[in-house]
């Protein structure tokens, strides 16, 4: 006799399959065995309980996507990788606890970065990303949870000590020089010269000549990617529209525009980072990830756009006729450029 | 009477990259052509997405140049972000300038950028009289019947926005420092050939000024 599934039973599978990643209706009905429309009823259901969301693939289909909520971009972590990062998180929490501190979320995901990324944890397939800040767990650590030992290390001892050390370390430190000085460790030069650029339009002091040094540093580490082609272009044009605002006005009347357009050029810059980190550690293939990413990515390139378009309409309106004096060596330059047209 | 000019990409960089004394001929013929200004100067949107694309590949050569002063293996020549045309240019700034304690170069660079880059908005600002045939607007028909005869699609892009705005217009001069499909000859031939491809086909063809050709 064959038995009706229940519909707590079709949701349960229809959520482990989403598990592995996003599929459209089509595939789940095949994979659930059951029909198109009861398919899409539950998961209809599903989306209101917040469990699943759709998302529009690359060929236009509805698909859906398991909501976890725990990782960033709700990326899918295996159940094993999630105990693993709750398990941690409790013993980082743990350990603050026994030097009187309770940590924020930078101090609980840098020391879970440390811990990670040092060998002799044990837990070194546990999944790291480029983000926003810095190096960060994949699964968002949040230190308001209440995490629980949910299995036993088997280097429970050294990461203890790895994480003993960090909290001494990092002891009185304010959160962004957690921040930098992990920039430092994990050695990326965009991040610390992203640092080192915001430090010096946030001074009171302008100095023009190291603002102009850091962007030259900036030019040169920034990436040109064929896949993201606009990381450079947007860090280019972002450069040389500062500079060039600079022959005919002030520029630090124009600090704060300078300042949200950097911003929004970071936070495209960080997203594509993520993107590439992700799929270096993750082993996701470019569909599924752009299924994940695309979406973001697209909505920070259109606010990098909208920034420099901003920035640019102040340059813009302030070029005149002033002129410009040229170095020997720019000259230099220019003569072996002069035949240069650019085209192709 | 006197026409007004429809310009070309090429000639816009040869006019920015006069210098003094130390141009070639056809920079020089550009430059004047522009500061002895007669009629209007009409650029269309192509024009200037292209100019914008010159400045990033400018950005593109620098960064290159540095990468290879930094690290003396790295190749030029076999790199992807560089086109073939750029490469002798890229090569030649980095034999000038291969000394890496020399700390001042990018901001050379950077000085050369700014002022090849202020030089066209510049121009664009106060120069150009008027902007026309949006790149939503460009005719894709008119395009790939030009493509039948120039292979470039930038360049059949820019002629297509010309002849579709020489419909309404009187005859202007479309003014290029084109050596190859642009040349007098290949200008003729591109007109004839476009008129046996496209017997229905109306267009009036703006009259052809080369300053490659062409002393002013």
């Amino acid at each position: 006799m064959v038995t009706r599934k229940t519909p707590q039973q079709i949701k349960e599978e229809i959520l482990s399959h989403l598990n592995v990643g996003p599929l459209s209706i089509e595939q789940l009905r095949i994979r659930v065995e059951s029909n198109w429309s009861t398919v899409n009823t539950y998961l209809e259901e599903l989306e209101r309980e917040r469990k699943v969301k759709s998302i529009i693939s690359a060929d236009k289909a509805k698909t859906y996507q398991r909501v976890f909520g725990d990782t960033y971009f709700d990326i899918p972590i295996t159940d094993e990788e999630r105990k693993r990062f709750r398990t941690l998180f409790s013993l980082i929490i743990k350990k603050y606890k026994e030097a009187n501190e309770t940590p924020n979320k930078t101090q609980l995901s840098k020391a879970a970065v440390r811990v990670i990324n040092s060998p002799e944890s044990g837990l070194s397939e546990l999944p790291t990303v480029w983000y926003l800040y810095g190096m960060i767990p994949l699964m968002i650590a949040d230190p308001s949870q209440d995490y629980q030992e949910e299995e036993v290390f088997e280097h429970k001892q050294k990461i203890n000590d790895i994480i003993g050390i960090f909290i001494k370390e990092k002891q009185g430190k304010k959160t962004k020089q957690i921040q930098k000085e992990q920039h430092i460790e994990y050695n990326d030069r965009l991040y610390q010269l992203a640092d080192e650029f915001l430090d010096l339009i946030e001074s009171s002091e302008w100095n023009k000549q190291e603002i102009f040094e850091k962007l030259n540093e900036f030019f040169i580490a920034c990436p040109i990617d064929e896949e993201f082609k606009e990381v450079f272009l947007f860090t280019d044009r972002f450069i040389s529209t500062v500079r060039k605002l600079s022959y005919f006005d002030k520029l630090e009347t124009h600090r704060t525009k300078i300042l949200l357009t950097f911003d929004a050029l970071w936070k495209y810059i960080a997203t594509y980072k993520f993107y590439k980190t992700i799929s270096l550690k993750k082993n996701v293939s470019k569909n599924l990830l752009n299924l994940y990413l695309g979406n973001p990515l697209a909505v920070r390139k259109d606010c990098v756009v909208e920034a420099l378009s901003d920035l640019y309409s102040v340059y813009w309106s302030k070029i005149d006729g002033k002129e410009i004096k040229m170095s020997p060596e720019v000259q230099k330059v220019r003569e072996i450029m002069q035949d240069w047209t650019g085209e192709d | 009477m006197i026409k007004d000019s429809f310009l070309d990409t090429n000639v816009i960089i040869n006019y920015i990259n006069y210098q003094k004394e130390r141009s070639s001929e056809i920079v020089n013929r550009c430059y004047l052509y522009v500061i002895n200004k007669k009629g209007l100067f009409i650029v269309c949107h192509a024009v200037i997405r292209e100019l914008y694309n010159i400045i990033a590949k400018l950005a593109v050569i620098h960064k290159e140049v540095l990468a290879k002063i930094e690290n003396e293996n790295y190749s030029l020549k076999d790199s992807k972000n560089l086109s073939k045309r750029d490469v002798p240019f890229a090569e030649k700034l980095y034999l000038t300038h291969k000394d890496p304690d020399n700390k001042s170069i990018r901001e050379t660079f950077a000085s050369q950028r700014d002022i090849f880059e202020i030089g066209i908005e510049r121009f664009l600002k106060e120069k150009v009289d008027k902007k026309v045939i949006p790149l939503e607007q460009i005719s894709i028909e008119l395009v790939n019947a030009l493509r039948e005869i120039i292979t470039n699609y930038a360049d059949c892009q820019i002629l297509s926005s010309a002849l579709q705005y020489q419909k309404n217009e009187e005859i202007f001069l479309f003014v290029t420092a084109d050596g190859k499909d642009l040349s007098p000859n290949g200008y003729d031939f591109l007109k004839e050939q476009f008129g046996i491809n496209n017997p229905k086909e109306e267009n009036k063809f703006p009259e052809l000024l080369n300053l490659m050709f062409t002393k002013i």
